[in-house]
């Protein structure tokens, strides 16, 4: 046969390549459950979709070729439910799938790929590091900081799965990314605690250092956690369902829907405003039923950002939670919503802010922790967001914070009949204007509650023409629905202008 | 068994007590309620669990981060 020789060698070097690292650690991970690169691969991608790019680099030094398959990550293209895109998938069985120059060129050439394409892009991520001796000296270093890897513009959705140890530049990978999920055991930090011992003398459990709670009750740089390699990647896929290919494509409308239960407004809600509620409950009877995908659900929970569908179409819910803290906005529900307003702007996703809020949180952690700039921040952030924007206060909305849950600066404003809002809760008014308490005077304090509380209804935004609806709780998710339809189509066909797309990727 | 400390997550004043020691609450169950930001705020138990100690009397200033119970389960 002509080429045999030829078509051998073929067969036989990529058969090595799809080996990947040793067969002993391959079936270490098999025994604890963990997927391997591949495998991993062939669930993000519909069957016979995956297009491989570099299945026979390797290392670039001579006396590694042998040992290092496809440089320790396998890169390529593929379709997920049916869309093309790129990932890049680590291969921790060979050397710990560290950085080294082929390795991190793979990577580059997937990423410009999908830049220039349009393409989402997925990391599946392990990382023990920069690959030793490769990254040492100056030019190791120098050679890590060639190509654009740390160019984040938000031009194609990037979402990463963290996967297990994940340190140096598959966690900044991962920092760099607009979505990420974590499976419970893994890793991500800056260093390892090897480390971290050796240059602090501090010990410290891995856990400790970049373990799911702390990613995502702590630093929110994760957006949910779960329990298996297939969950986080069903969880990427999901997530994806309501973003565009790109920044300059329209969100996806899906013709199909369920109904929302927005009758049960009404009793999910409690009419007394001092009563706590989740308000995650009211969100899932106003969106599609089962259409909601809670970003950062663990961090900052005064705060609720979340992907949903209302009437099939995509929208990102930014709301307060009365659940926690009172629904008073914290430093760190600041950055959620920034960091919230951020990617739907990027990727043209309409928000609607849901205000049931006593205010921002005041006194010293707060100031401490620099509330001033982080209201200023959100406020930022809001401003330069050009996607549809709906505001819609339910019980109350008090201050600053009526203001930044987008009240008055968005394309409409709305509120629920039996709404209050003011520049802070008549209760609180009274204490601070007339230096009365309701446990001193009861009657007094009542009386100029009563005063303080004039102009502070739903009606008394309504005729001055600052809110331009009051409606009936159960009228929400029709008023949404409706109003998403009139305000979402924009002379660019519903492509927004990115301002906000060089954002910082984390602060 | 093991023993936790419940902190409240708000700087507040005690409303009212829910719970004494030997209480066995559900999870989500109220085990104190804080007065903050002119809102009922429940300080809740994590999960199913018998109450070990009440550390706050009603009308007491907590801190956030501050242990208000502690409990078993």
């Amino acid at each position: 046969m002509p080429y045999e020789k030829t078509l051998e060698e073929l067969a036989a070097r990529r058969a090595a390549a799809l080996a990947m690292g040793s067969p002993k650690r391959l079936a270490e991970r098999r025994e604890a459950g963990i997927l391997n690169a591949r495998e991993r691969l062939a669930l993000l991608f519909d069957p016979g979709s995956f297009e491989e790019a570099g299945l026979l680099a390797q290392s670039v030094r001579p006396e590694m070729a042998g040992r290092t398959p496809a440089d320790g990550v396998v890169s390529g293209f593929g379709r997920i439910d049916g869309r093309l895109a790129g990932a890049n998938a680590a291969d921790f069985t060979t050397y710990g799938s560290s950085s080294a120059e082929t390795h991190g060129k793979k990577q580059g050439f997937v990423r410009a790929a999908c830049e220039k394409n349009g393409l989402p892009l997925v990391y599946l991520n392990e990382c023990a590091g920069g690959r030793i001796p490769d990254i040492m000296g100056a030019a190791g270093i120098g050679r890590a900081g060639e190509g654009g890897r740390y160019t984040r513009r938000r031009s194609s959705p990037v979402l990463a799965a963290v996967l297990g140890l994940t340190y140096g530049g598959g966690a900044f990978a991962c920092i760099n990314a607009d979505l990420v999920v974590m499976r419970k055991g893994s890793v991500l930090a800056v260093s390892s605690q090897m480390t971290t011992s050796v240059a602090i003398g501090e010990e410290a459990d891995p856990q400790d250092l970049g373990g799911w709670r702390l990613h995502s009750e702590t630093t929110g740089f994760v957006d949910a956690v779960v329990d298996t390699d297939a969950e986080a990647i069903a969880w990427i896929k999901r997530a994806l369902s309501y973003l565009p290919d790109h920044a300059n494509a329209a969100t996806p409308v899906q013709a199909d829907h369920a109904d929302g239960d927005a009758a049960a407004l009404l009793d999910l809600v409690p009419e007394t405003r001092a009563k706590t509620y989740d308000i995650r409950k009211a969100i899932a009877a106003i969106a599609d039923a089962g259409s909601v995908l809670a970003i950062k659900d663990r961090f900052a929970k005064a705060a609720v950002t979340a992907f949903a569908r209302i009437k099939g179409r995509a929208v990102g819910i930014v709301a307060t939670n009365p659940m926690f803290k009172g629904g008073a906005l914290d430093p760190d529900a600041c950055d959620k919503i920034a960091s919230f307003i951020v990617l739907c702007d990027s990727f043209n996703l309409p928000l609607v802010f849901l205000a049931d809020t006593p205010g921002f949180l005041v006194g010293l952690e707060s100031e401490r922790r620099r509330l001033p700039g982080k209201i200023m921040n959100f406020m930022a952030a809001l401003e330069l967001a050009s996607v549809p924007k709906i505001a819609l206060v339910l019980r109350k909305s008090f201050g600053q914070a009526y203001l930044n849950m987008g009240a008055g600066r968005s394309d409409t404003t709305a509120a629920w009949a039996g709404a209050e809002i003011s520049f802070m809760d008549p209760a609180v008014a009274v204490n601070i204007v007339y230096a009365v308490k309701r446990e001193d005077d009861p009657a007094r304090f009542e009386d100029l509650a009563k005063e303080v509380a004039k102009g502070t209804s739903a009606y008394d935004l309504a005729a001055p023409f600052m809110a331009h609806a009051v409606i009936d709780p159960r009228e929400t998710r029709d008023y949404l629905a409706r109003h998403l339809d009139i305000f979402s189509r924009r002379l660019t066909g519903a492509i927004g202008d990115h301002r906000l797309a060089d954002w910082p990727p984390a602060f | 068994m093991k023993r936790t400390t419940i902190a409240s997550e708000i700087t507040g004043k005690v409303w009212k007590i829910e719970a004494a020691a030997g209480s066995k609450l559900a999870e989500d169950d109220p085990i104190v309620i804080l007065e903050s930001m002119k809102m009922e705020i429940p300080v809740s138990a994590p999960i199913d669990c018998t109450v070990v100690e009440i550390l706050v009397a009603e009308g007491d200033t907590v801190a956030e981060g501050q242990a208000v119970a502690v409990i078993e389960g």
